[in-house]
């Protein structure tokens, strides 16, 4: 990574869903965490995905099923 | 002869004896007198024994009668003493013995006549005519024993006090009240247990009973039952209640309706009845209402198998329907005025008359497998209302129905739950607001939607149940629709809020298998050119059908357009959003592919990003919609670290084994990771600081 967090990106985001919530100072970085680490399962997964159909490329079959477990996981 | 007038002196000189000293009192002094009076008989022991007038039973008899009053109450010793010292003077010298013998039961006696003076006092006539009786039976038998056991009985008696016969008298002087008082207490009081313990039971019926029945009388049917529903041990009761006030709710309505559709609009009124009740019980436990809709899923079950009976027949015939379905508008308009939820509903119907959809009900079969929610059933019956006006564009219809089913999913999560009910009028004005927008939306994309969607039912008609309703849910997608992600947002509140359903679990296994229909109809899809991103963003609302079946058919179509003009077009879908949505996709794809690439070590297709970044965009709903769950349920307006901690941690992120911190220092830079770890250093200083102005607590 070399870009720094998005953080005002981030505060954006969370204010176009939710105008009425705050957040905390540090609490958008958490928030990036947040997002990197699920893109990181989501990674993983499609990693996974791609490997069981023996291909050597992640293919958008690979992301949808990935993206289905995990967003079910990360509903919290 | 002798003998008898010897013995005659003898008892003279003793009670010439006894006279002398009847006021000494001392038992000293009557022993004396006694051995005097023993010795005098002992001297004239040779003399006859009784005398035929004085010395017979008869005369002792007489002469205890004549003694008898003699007797005072003051001085009973005495009088005793006397009595019985008497009785023995006049027998023959063969008494001697006997006298010594009476004497010393005399004495006995006499003491205890003394504390039973009272006793005594009131039966002694009674008792004599008693011992009379007593006496004469003996008498034949041994008059020497019998006089004597008169006499001693006599005696006994008098100091008793006992007015009965004289072999029951001591007895039942003694037990008399133990005895009854025992069968009292054993036998009555069992009985009286028992009783208590009925009458208990009963009463206790009875006032359950009672109150139900009143609650019955005053309240509605369906606050009744929140009502009853508020005992745990009345539930069944109140299930009964329940059941018992449907068919009632049911007569009533189904009067003005079609036989056709009778049943169902009777499934629909009491379903709407329910929806009654749940709006007067919004203040009440979400426990109690929880327990309420399980009751209320189980009915929706049963009613589940009619709607679709009846869904098929309004599919069947779509000409009669109007009427009955007209018919029907104004039964549901009536229960509805009473609730917010239902007025709602009313404005959807009446705002959208001529939004038709045939394959709504065709669609809604393969659903009603699925749903077991109430919510469902009665968009269904608002969807079958659209029914009887035909042939619009399918697809606005669908999609209106989709809206209002998703509004009011929204709405019905939210009167079950009580919460914010505000969120209720922001639906109600995405919705008008989106009813306003269809026919833009309409003029748009009717070209390719009619086109689409005409090729779409017929796919459809010929599907699995379950496979219908995904591809419908395809449809909805594939035309506009970006009015919806209002509702969605509101709708993923609610869903969140009730994710403790069991209905996910069903629906997970049937969707799954319709996905692979779904890939023939996302083909189809991906010519339009339409919004992917509400499409894609609306998955998450419906909780029956979760996220994972829509991203997967928005996701094909969504490598295929570009995400430019998918951002574009829900600008001018919502007055409020859009402006909002021109600001939210700020976040770069090039970011997040960088990311992902990183993350992935491996070659990805340029499609896949299209994905990833709409899951990403339902990875942020999700998050701020759990964020806000959190802080409100915190009682804060601001999200804080904790809220996201319990985040992660609800994500399996974050465990026991595996802290934030270890994470923030493996994911994050490390000027990140000052912001967010305190450090100690050198000085008493810690950084970051947590100062008076740094933090916004103070």
């Amino acid at each position: 990574m070399r870009r720094g967090a998005p953080r005002g990106t981030l505060r954006g985001l969370l204010r176009s869903h939710k105008p009425q919530l705050r957040l905390a100072a540090g609490g958008d970085l958490l928030v990036h965490l947040n997002f990197l680490m699920f893109l990181h399962r989501l990674a993983e997964e499609a990693r996974t995905n791609a490997f069981e159909n023996k291909s050597k490329t992640i293919k958008p079959e690979h992301t949808i099923a990935a993206a289905k477990v995990i967003l079910k996981r990360s509903r919290g | 002869m002798d003998g008898v007038r010897a013995r005659r002196e003898s008892r003279r000189s003793l009670r010439r004896s006894l006279g002398d000293r009847p006021r000494s009192g001392s038992g000293s002094g009557r022993v004396v007198v006694a051995a005097a009076a023993r010795r005098a008989l002992l001297r004239q022991q040779p003399a006859a024994f009784p005398d035929v007038d004085n010395d017979t039973p008869r005369a002792l008899l007489r002469r205890v009668i004549r003694n008898q009053p003699q007797v005072s109450p003051l001085a009973p010793p005495i009088a005793d003493h006397k009595e019985t010292e008497d009785a023995p003077s006049e027998p023959s010298s063969r008494r001697t013995s006997s006298m010594v013998e009476l004497q010393l039961p005399d004495i006995v006696p006499e003491d205890t006549s003394i504390s039973t003076f009272r006793m005594t006092r009131s039966r002694k006539k009674l008792s004599i005519s008693e011992f009379e009786r007593a006496a004469d039976k003996r008498l034949p038998q041994n008059q020497a024993h019998s006089t004597l056991d008169s006499t001693l009985a006599r005696s006994l008696r008098m100091s008793l006090g006992s007015v009965l016969a004289p072999d029951t008298v001591e007895k039942r002087g003694l037990l008399r009240r133990p005895k009854n008082r025992k069968a009292i207490d054993i036998a009555a009081f069992e009985g009286g247990v028992e009783q208590n313990m009925q009458r208990k039971a009963q009463n206790y019926l009875v006032e359950l009973q009672t109150a139900s029945m009143i609650e019955a009388a005053t309240a509605t049917s369906d606050a009744e039952i929140m009502l009853n529903n508020t005992e745990l041990f009345v539930q069944p009761q109140s299930v009964e209640q329940n059941q018992k006030k449907l068919p009632a709710l049911e007569p009533r309505l189904s009067e003005s309706k079609t036989p056709v559709q009778r049943s169902e609009i009777s499934n629909a009124t009491q379903e709407e009845g329910r929806l009654v009740g749940r709006v007067s019980s919004v203040g009440t436990d979400e426990g109690r209402t929880r327990r309420y809709s399980e009751e209320e899923l189980i009915n929706d079950g049963e009613h589940v198998d009619n709607m679709a009976h009846v869904s098929q027949e309004t599919s069947v015939n779509d000409g009669e329907d109007e009427q009955g379905h007209s018919q029907q508008s104004e039964p549901v308009e009536q229960l509805s005025a009473s609730a917010e939820v239902a007025g709602t509903i009313n404005r959807w119907s009446s705002s959208l008359p001529s939004r038709s959809s045939s394959r709504s009900p065709v669609i809604l079969k393969p659903r009603r497998s699925f749903s077991m929610s109430l919510r469902e059933v009665v968009s269904r019956i608002i969807e079958e209302l659209d029914v009887s006006d035909k042939e619009e564009e399918m697809a606005n219809a669908v999609n209106e129905v989709e809206q209002e089913e998703i509004s009011r999913e929204a709405m019905e999560h939210h009167t079950n739950t009580g919460y914010s009910e505000h969120l209720e009028k922001k639906l109600t004005e995405r919705a008008e607001s989106q009813i306003i927008m269809t026919p833009e939306e309409e003029v748009v994309a009717e070209g390719s939607v009619k086109h689409q969607d005409s090729a779409k039912p017929e796919p459809e008609m010929a599907r699995s149940a379950r496979a219908g309703s995904l591809s419908r849910h395809s449809h909805a997608f594939s035309s506009e629709k970006s009015g919806t992600k209002p509702l969605e947002e509101a709708v993923e509140q609610a869903d969140e809020l009730l994710e403790d359903r069991a209905v996910m679990g069903q629906l997970d296994g049937p969707e799954e298998e319709s996905t692979e229909d779904e890939v023939e109809m996302e083909g189809q899809e991906s010519e339009e050119g339409s919004m992917k991103t509400p499409t894609f963003v609306r998955a998450p609302a419906y909780r029956p059908l979760p996220l994972l079946p829509t991203p997967r058919s928005a996701k094909p179509a969504a490598p295929e357009s570009p995400l430019q003009p998918q951002r574009a077009k829900p600008v001018p879908k919502t007055s409020r959003k859009s402006q909002k949505k021109q600001r939210e996709p700020a976040l770069a794809s090039s970011y997040i592919k960088q990311i992902f690439r990183h993350y992935a070590k491996m070659p990805v297709a340029r499609d896949a990003y299209q994905i990833i970044e709409k899951c990403c965009e339902k990875y942020f709903k999700q998050l701020s919609d759990d964020l806000e769950v959190y802080a409100h349920h915190a009682g804060r307006k601001t999200v804080e670290m904790a809220d996201l901690e319990l985040l992660m941690r609800r994500q399996r992120l974050v465990t026991d084994k595996m802290p934030l911190h270890v994470l923030i220092e493996r994911y994050l830079p490390m000027e990140y990771r000052k912001l967010l770890i305190p450090v100690a250093v050198s000085g008493n200083k810690v950084i970051p600081s947590k100062s008076m102005w740094s933090s916004g607590k103070w």
